[in-house]
Formats: C-alpha cells, structure tokens, sequence
C-alpha cells in the first residue's frame, strides 16, 4: 500500500500537465495585475520560498511549458510540480471571491459579459507577449472563437482547485492520459 | 458533550452535529459520531439527514468536480440512487430522492459558482481533522485517455503525420515514372592494334 502512495506521488506531469499548469498561473496573472508579486509573497507564506524566492526562480520553472517563446527541455521533477500546482490552489484560494464573480449566475448579466471580456483580453495580451505563436496550440488560444470555451473550462478549473480538496483534485487532473 | 462545526462558503453552509466516539478514546472538541447535519444552498433549499445521506452526496459530487477539472462533464448517481448528479448546458442539476415514501423528490439547478461552494463545503468536511469519521470516497485519480471527452486531439496529431506520409508516396511515384536519362557510351576512339602492324 505504502508502496503504491509513493509510486503515485513521484508521478511526473507530463508536457500536456505542464502547458496547463503555466495555463493557469497565467489566468491567475490575467485575474491579478499584481499576481506575479502576490505568488512570491504566497510562496513565501506557504513554505515555498525555497523553491520560488524570486520571479527568475519561477519563471525557470514555467518555461518547461513547451508552449513558451524561450522553452526548457525536460520534464520537471515532481517535488518542483508539487510546489506549482500548490502556489496555484494557493492563490486559487485568494482569487476565489474573484472567480466566484466570473461563474455565478445572480451577478448582473451585463457586468459579467464585461468582466469575462477583460479577463480574455488581458490572457491573450499575456498569451502573445509570452507563447511561442508558431505552434498551433498558441494560435487556437489567441483565436477569439475557439477560446471562449477554453476559458471558462480554465475558470473553472481554476475555482475547483481551491479550498482543502483543490491540490490532490488539480494534481490528479494534471497527471490524466493525454495524447 | 454534543458538538456542532459549521462549513460556510458564500451561498452554501453546512452545519454537522455528533458526538466523540468515547468507546476508540476520542476526545473533547472532535466528532466520531453524525447525528445529523443540514446543508442550507443560499435561495434554493434546506436539506437534512443522517450520516449516510450526507456520504452519499460526497460520493456523487465529489467525483463529479473531479472530473469537471478534467472538461469531462458526466452523469453520477443513477437513476434509483438517492442522489444524481448532472450537467446542464448552464450549471449542474442535483437530483435527490428522499428514502421516505410519501416526499416527492427534488431537483436543484446549481450553477459554477454555487457548485464549487458546495464541493468547497464537502472538502472541508472530509479535511476537517475534527471530523475523525471514515467517509468512502473515492480517491482523486487521473482518468485514462477512454474516459476523457475530448477526442479530437487523436485525429488533430494524426493527421499532419499522415498528410506528410501521402506527400511523399506522391511525389516519389513521380519520380519514379520520370524516364532514367539516357547514358550515351564514352567517345573513346579504339587504340590501333600492334600486333598487325
């Protein structure tokens, strides 16, 4: 039993978990103007300074995502994913009143259809200025028609991955078989 | 001696009442024992229960955000279980069946944001170190690639490779119906033999 925790736990997230991972700090970032300062503070708050003591630190870690401008090869280890994926239910878990916003129906339609477009148009910004817009992947998020419903699947995402249960929820989503 | 925990998240509190299981040594502020809890969604319902009912809800709405968090929106619970869960093209329908006879059963349309204060609600729950009760959950899993639902990536990796593949038999049968140049025989003029002269 112990046997299989371990081998679960050392898990490695593959290209596909790791394009989604950065997806996220990226809407994160897309939600917070300040996110890139509030993920260093929260790092720091959430024993994570090790790892993540500065933005250079966590940006070496995201440019595994094979999607970026300046990509690294290799797959991360799982200690270093372990430390994403839990900065972001982190800040999941600051944003959420946020998100809450973003997906409930009781909010004005009017002021969500703007706040949905915000949040849209600052990702792509964020997408072109970081992503490498060769790859069809990149070209598909920048698209406005096909990236709608990414987005909302990403809010989402994001949203289910706060709270107690959000880590081992979001982890095991990031480690499903993709092709 | 009888404790309550209250879960609050925006429009869904939970509240759980029990006692500590004095008979495995738990002690003060803990909880072995559900005697009854109430889960009140914000302009919607109140429910109430016993322990089972509240385990069989995690046990539909739990796996159901996890596998939200994959894209795959799929039914649980079926259709004789007390509680159903499903996707709307909107939010998410919770269906509940009550186990007395004579109360009619009832049907909740969430949305995202009611949703997730309700997993929130759940997770703190099973979290809660207070809470010292074995609930049967399943564990978050990654699915295999036959129980996700997007399966258009197969057919988009598949078809450059197989496009480049019908590329080349072309144009390497071109090549091969082109006629082989004609290689005329060295103009070499034929030495004069010694032996006749």
């Amino acid at each position: 039993m112990e046997q299989t925790i371990t081998s679960k736990k050392s898990q490695r997230i593959g290209r596909r978990g790791l394009e989604r991972l950065d997806m996220l700090l990226l809407l994160i970032e897309s939600l917070d103007l300040n996110a890139s300062e509030a993920m260093i503070w929260i790092a720091h708050q959430g024993g994570l300074d090790e790892l993540f003591p500065n933005r250079v630190e966590l940006w070496k870690r995201r440019c595994h995502n094979p999607l970026r401008k300046s990509t690294r090869r290799g797959l991360l280890p799982s200690s270093e994913t372990d430390a994403l994926i839990k900065l972001v239910c982190l800040m999941a878990d600051r944003l959420y009143p946020l998100i809450r916003q973003l997906l409930s129906s009781t909010e004005p339609s009017k002021i969500t259809a703007e706040r949905w477009l915000l949040l849209r148009k600052r990702l792509i910004e964020l997408v072109e200025e970081r992503m490498n817009p060769r790859k069809g992947a990149v070209q598909k998020l920048v698209n406005s028609n096909s990236n709608e419903k990414y987005l909302e699947n990403l809010v989402l995402t994001l949203a289910l991955s706060s709270g107690a249960g959000g880590n081992s929820r979001l982890r095991a989503s990031l480690l499903d078989n993709l092709p | 001696m009888k404790q309550s925990i209250r879960y609050n998240y925006t429009s869904v509190r939970l509240e759980i009442d029990g006692l500590p299981d004095l008979s495995i040594g738990q002690l003060g502020e803990s909880i072995g024992i559900i005697s009854s809890w109430r889960l009140e969604i914000v302009g919607l319902t109140q429910l109430e229960g016993k322990r089972d009912h509240l385990e069989t809800l995690m046990q539909v709405v739990i796996p159901y955000a996890r596998h939200l968090v994959s894209n795959v929106r799929q039914t649980f619970g079926t259709s004789t279980s007390s509680v159903q869960i499903y996707p709307l093209t909107d939010g998410h329908k919770l269906y509940l069946r009550s186990s007395k006879p004579d109360i009619q059963p009832m049907t909740l349309k969430l949305d995202d944001a009611q949703l997730t204060d309700l997993v929130r609600c759940l997770d703190s729950l099973r979290m809660d170190t207070r809470v010292i009760v074995h609930w049967a959950i399943p564990e978050d899993v990654p699915l295999q690639r036959h129980q996700l639902e997007d399966k258009s990536p197969i057919l988009e990796s598949i078809t450059p490779p197989a496009l480049g593949s019908l590329l080349f038999l072309t144009f390497a049968l071109l090549l091969i119906l082109l006629p082989a140049p004609r290689i005329n025989p060295p103009l070499i003029e034929p030495l004069p033999d010694k032996s006749k002269i």
